[in-house]
């Protein structure tokens, strides 16, 4: 028995000492099951956001897993339901951090929750990725909270843009700002503000409390102002408010522009339902980040996406939705970065996937996890540019790119009208001034 | 037009929504002892149902009406099934109020893969538009607030010239009284509830119709401005929710056009704690639940 022993102890060490030869900085990518949390509304007002995080993770998982997993390891997705309400979301990140000791990685915690739950998850030493833009993550000084997505500032800068130089009937010079009264809703307003007023247009502002039953006496008042423009977000109200705006206008439904987080299905299917297919797609515009929907990764992405139908019906239908282009790269650049430090421990990967997403000079640029793992197996370092396209993280883990404006067709896809030249861009920073 | 006349039509839309939710609500309340914080819930099933009959093509109005049966039976086993049960062994009004949580957050999950999250719309045209000087309604909006008043008619005369009223406020105000006296309490207590269920079906319906689009969210809104009104009227007073309907319903819309739509709730709530202080059973409780009915 003795003899038996050893000779086990002895296999399990050479087998330790054979696994995972891609790198040498880590101890091992251990066994078991990885775990990716969705920790993100599934329920509550914000209730669609969570869908599309967690359409990430599931088109994310059979690539790693397809492709040898991450050293063998296969990836899982769990939802944790915040409600989008921080008092709902700490005790679910709580629970999804002490009782999964497998997690690699997190992904969502939007703007409802991210202020409580990312230091919860940065104690935790788990890097996240955050679908979050308000502005007090711009310098944040938690390492393991990534952003793939620009603040909101950026988006307002973009609208502007839409307003002064979107195809026609833009330019607009009169707009009414109507998003919902809380902070993360309100952070459009100051640099839409500015930049538009600096630029020659008029603004106002016409706070709404999100959820209200219905948005009359607010509809008036932003009538009464006549704007030509209306600036908008307002997740989960906007069919309600952009409803009754037709009904007083006499029918006439008033140009609006978008944030990027209108550039979902589920904001199109509740528009749409309020105030027509038709009159969304002529009076909508939108803005979001440069995706070009084409491409190795975008090809790996949605053929994983559809087939992710089986266990997610919805899953398909985010197949232009940037959050999920972008959490699905996040989760695919932390499973890099494991297998490029050997390492299951992440404060030896946290730092990595900085150095996956950006890259170095000489770094060999893949667009799937196969070649990924391939070009670290062959001593190569990597840059991954994903579905989503490039990742440029600056040394407080944010990254962007630059803005396309945006409309919908009647199917409810995403068409992109034109691209704002860096100059346009340049003006718009330049007069927002935040 | 000001736009003060305009909010003063909005809060007369409001306030008839909100009377038809919150007069069923209270009424469950002071008869039944029961505060049913599962009724959001209920209107948004209610809601649904009306739904499903209009994306089959049937009028919205037609789809109201099964919206009120519909929460007259859900109320009706609601009560039959759990509620009554729990009381019957004698559970706390606390241990009641927390088996209704859970019975709203039951029904809430329980939908949630039926219907989605996705916020929906009836296929309904808001109707032409009809001016008197400043206050702008639609079509529907006037339907509204006609059907609100005809339903606040009928539950005065309910309560005040039928038997089955006399019934109802003899129940609310001592039932062991009222079973000695032959009343067959338990017989009007399955009809409140019908009654109120119905009440709370054609609440969701209307509360939906008047938002535009609504989702398995909305539930919670519906139950607050319900709740709050009552609560303002005099728990268990159907004449105060009535009271308490037109306040915030106004009170909300005119102070969104007088001040700043970030407030109007604020204001209408800071009226409610303010009446809570200097009368806290409400503009019109008296001794005993339903007795300013008669």
């Amino acid at each position: 028995m003795r003899f038996g022993s050893a000779a086990c102890s002895l296999a399990v060490l050479l087998l330790a000492a054979c696994g995972g030869g891609t790198g040498t900085t880590g101890s091992g990518l251990g066994s078991g099951d990885l775990l990716v949390g969705v920790l993100a509304p599934f329920s509550g007002a914000d209730a669609g956001l969570g869908p599309a995080y967690y359409a990430a993770c599931l088109a994310a998982a059979p690539s790693i897993n397809n492709n040898g997993g991450v050293g063998g390891r296969q990836v899982k997705c769990q939802q944790f339901d915040t409600r989008g309400e921080p008092a709902d979301a700490v005790p679910a990140a709580n629970q999804m951090v002490a009782s999964n000791s497998n997690l690699m990685a997190v992904v969502g915690c939007t703007s409802d929750e991210a202020s409580t739950v990312a230091p919860i998850v940065d104690r935790a030493h788990i890097p996240m990725f955050c679908m979050t833009g308000q502005s007090e993550f711009n310098k944040t000084r938690l390492p393991y909270f990534h952003r793939l997505v620009p603040a909101d500032i950026f988006d307002a800068y973009a609208m502007v843009g839409w307003a002064l130089y979107g195809p026609s009937p833009a330019p607009f010079h009169k707009a009414a700002l109507v998003f919902g009264n809380d902070i993360g809703s309100q952070a459009f307003v100051d640099p839409a503000t500015n930049a538009f007023t600096k630029l020659g247009g008029q603004v106002k502002n016409f706070p709404i409390t999100l959820g209200a039953a219905s948005y009359r006496t607010e509809v008036a008042s932003v009538i009464a102002y006549q704007p030509d423009v209306v600036f908008t977000e307002a997740l989960g109200s906007a069919g309600t408010f952009l409803g009754e705006l037709k009904t007083q206008n006499g029918g006439k439904v008033i140009p609006f522009i978008g944030t990027s987080a209108t550039i979902d299905p589920t904001w199109f299917q509740q528009v749409s339902g309020a105030i027509g297919v038709n009159d969304l797609v002529q009076n909508y515009g939108g803005v979001d980040l440069g995706y070009d929907f084409s491409g190795p990764a975008y090809t790996e992405f949605i053929t994983n996406l559809n087939a992710a139908a089986s266990t997610f019906s919805d899953a398909p239908k985010y197949k232009q939705r940037g959050s999920t282009l972008h959490l699905y790269d996040g989760i695919i650049m932390t499973a890099l970065a494991m297998v490029a430090t050997n390492s299951k421990d992440p404060t030896v990967y946290n730092p990595k996937i900085k150095e996956i997403a950006n890259g170095g000079s000489g770094a060999t640029v893949v667009h799937t996890y196969k070649d990924g793992v391939d070009a670290l197996k062959a001593g190569k370092t990597i840059r991954f540019v994903g579905a989503g396209g490039e990742n440029n993280f600056d040394q407080y883990n944010n990254s962007q790119s630059g803005y396309i404006l945006v409309k919908y067709n009647a199917a409810g896809d995403e068409v992109k009208v034109k691209q704002l030249t860096p100059d346009q861009t340049q003006k718009i920073s330049q007069a927002g001034g935040i | 037009m000001t736009i003060f006349e305009a909010a003063f039509g909005f809060g007369l839309v409001s306030m008839s929504v909100i009377a038809i939710a919150a007069v069923g609500f209270t009424m469950q309340f002071g008869i039944t002892n029961m505060i049913n914080l599962a009724y959001g819930e209920v209107m948004v099933s209610s809601a649904y149902v009306a739904y499903s009959l209009n994306r089959a093509g049937v009028s919205i109005w037609i789809g109201m009406i099964a919206g009120g049966i519909f929460g007259a039976v859900f109320s009706f086993l609601l009560n039959r099934v759990v509620y009554a049960p729990f009381q019957r062994k004698g559970t706390s009004y606390l241990g009641m109020v927390i088996v209704s949580l859970a019975i709203s957050l039951m029904i809430a999950n329980i939908l949630l893969p039926i219907v989605s999250y996705n916020s929906v719309s009836y296929a309904e045209h808001a109707g032409s538009i009809i001016r008197f000087g400043g206050v702008v309604l639609t079509v529907n909006q006037m339907i509204i607030i006609v059907l609100a008043v005809a339903l606040m008619v009928g539950i005065h005369a309910l309560l005040r010239y039928t038997r089955l009223g006399k019934a109802m406020r003899a129940t609310a105000a001592n039932p062991s009284l009222a079973r000695n006296c032959g009343i067959p309490t338990q017989r009007v207590i399955d009809m409140v509830w019908l009654i109120t269920g119905a009440l709370c079906g054609v609440a969701g319906v209307v509360a939906a119709l008047n938002s535009d689009s609504f989702a398995i969210a909305s539930g919670g809104g519906f139950l607050i401005t319900a709740l709050a009104a009552a609560v303002l009227g005099g728990a268990g007073q159907p004449y105060g929710a009535m009271i308490g309907a037109v306040i915030i319903g106004l009170m909300t819309e005119l102070t969104a056009a007088a001040w700043s739509a970030e407030y109007k709730e604020v204001v209408a709530f800071a009226i409610l704690v303010l009446v809570m202080v200097l009368r806290p059973q409400g503009l019109l409780a008296k001794r005993g639940a339903l007795a300013a009915a008669g």
